[in-house]
């Protein structure tokens, strides 16, 4: 009995600890970047058609005066996407959307974040669903990152462009 | 007044300078185009995203689930919250670094039938003939398929 007690505070007393210290490991933060605009160069075809985004992330702007010379993002995740429509085409002829993360570091691969398929009708933003598990701290802690937007299209389209833009908000975890 | 004038042209020759480095080509862009595995089963667009080299299909010759008729998936995905990702458009190709040596290493390539992830490496035997070779630990322990260059023309209406 005795033995039996000793035991499930041993387990406790290490679950506390790695509570305590998972918490200890970090500071969260939320970031929000809107009116991010990402141009699908024609002539298009039917199928996915990419835009892509060069998006740079300052954490001392970022987190102001609670910066410390040395801060580094430990981890990331992604709250919330919505894609509003860049032109009057709106989003006629999309049938879904696709937002990854890539960096140009070699040893970081490329992260499928969020996506919307199929398309509502007759909406004016689409809200992305987004992938919980999928862990964009490395790609974040580069500073520098692309955002790529995958756009499927109903049909060809050999005329102009297609325009939409990004509001987003990433949850980072930084170490403090 | 001159000094000002020299500070201005020097930073915008810099801005130039670095705006026409972003824009360069890279010896590595000679694998960009449209490329066929030996299966013809689906076709593949390799893109640059920075630094580098993204293969997403764009075509397969079964677009549609046959069980439900309607566009596939990944349904393989490891990942649950991506099963409802469209299968044309999955980047099956990742991460790809070019190298002096004329290869393309450092990459991934996905199997949907799977939704398993290999290593991979990319020689080009010609400007239209591509050796893919996946593997798991050591390139010794792969397989190699043969990939065909397409040149893709907008069809007629």
């Amino acid at each position: 009995m005795r033995k039996h007690l000793f035991k499930t505070l041993g387990i406790l007393a290490v679950s506390a600890f790695m509570t305590w210290g998972c918490s200890s490991s970090g500071t969260t933060h939320d970031y929000s970047v809107s009116d991010l605009q990402f141009e699908l160069v024609g002539p298009l075809f039917e199928g996915p058609n990419q835009g892509q985004y060069a998006l740079e992330i300052d954490l001392a702007t970022v987190l102001g005066d609670a910066y410390e010379e040395g801060m580094t993002v430990t981890d990331a995740h992604l709250k919330g996407a919505t894609v509003l429509a860049g032109d009057s085409l709106g989003f006629s002829q999309v049938r879904s959307f696709v937002l990854s993360f890539a960096s140009d570091n070699s040893e970081v691969a490329m992260q499928e974040a969020a996506f919307k398929n199929p398309l509502p009708e007759g909406v004016t933003e689409v809200a992305l669903d987004v992938a919980p598990d999928a862990e964009l701290g490395a790609i974040v802690a580069e500073g520098k990152l692309y955002l790529v937007l995958d756009a499927d299209l109903a049909e060809d389209s050999y005329d102009g462009n297609r325009n939409f833009k990004l509001n987003l908000s990433l949850e980072l975890t930084v170490n403090s | 007044m001159l000094r000002k004038i020299s500070l201005w042209a020097m930073s915008a020759l810099i801005a130039f300078g670095s705006l026409n480095f972003e824009l360069q080509e890279s010896p590595g862009d000679k694998l960009l185009g449209v490329w066929e595995p030996s299966n013809g089963r689906a076709r593949v667009k390799i893109d640059r995203i920075g630094n580098k080299y993204y293969g997403r299909i764009v075509w397969l010759i079964e677009p549609n689930d046959p069980e439900t008729g309607l566009p596939k998936t990944d349904k393989n995905n490891p990942d649950a919250s991506l099963k409802n990702v469209p299968l044309k458009g999955y980047r099956m190709l990742k991460d790809f670094v070019y190298n002096e040596d004329g290869t393309w290493s450092e990459g991934t390539i996905y199997d949907p039938l799977s939704g398993s992830t290999y290593n991979c490496v990319i020689k080009m035997k010609d400007k239209n003939t591509l050796d893919i070779r996946g593997y798991i630990g050591v390139q010794a322990l792969g397989r190699t398929d043969i990939w065909k260059r397409l040149s893709v023309q907008p069809a007629k209406k």
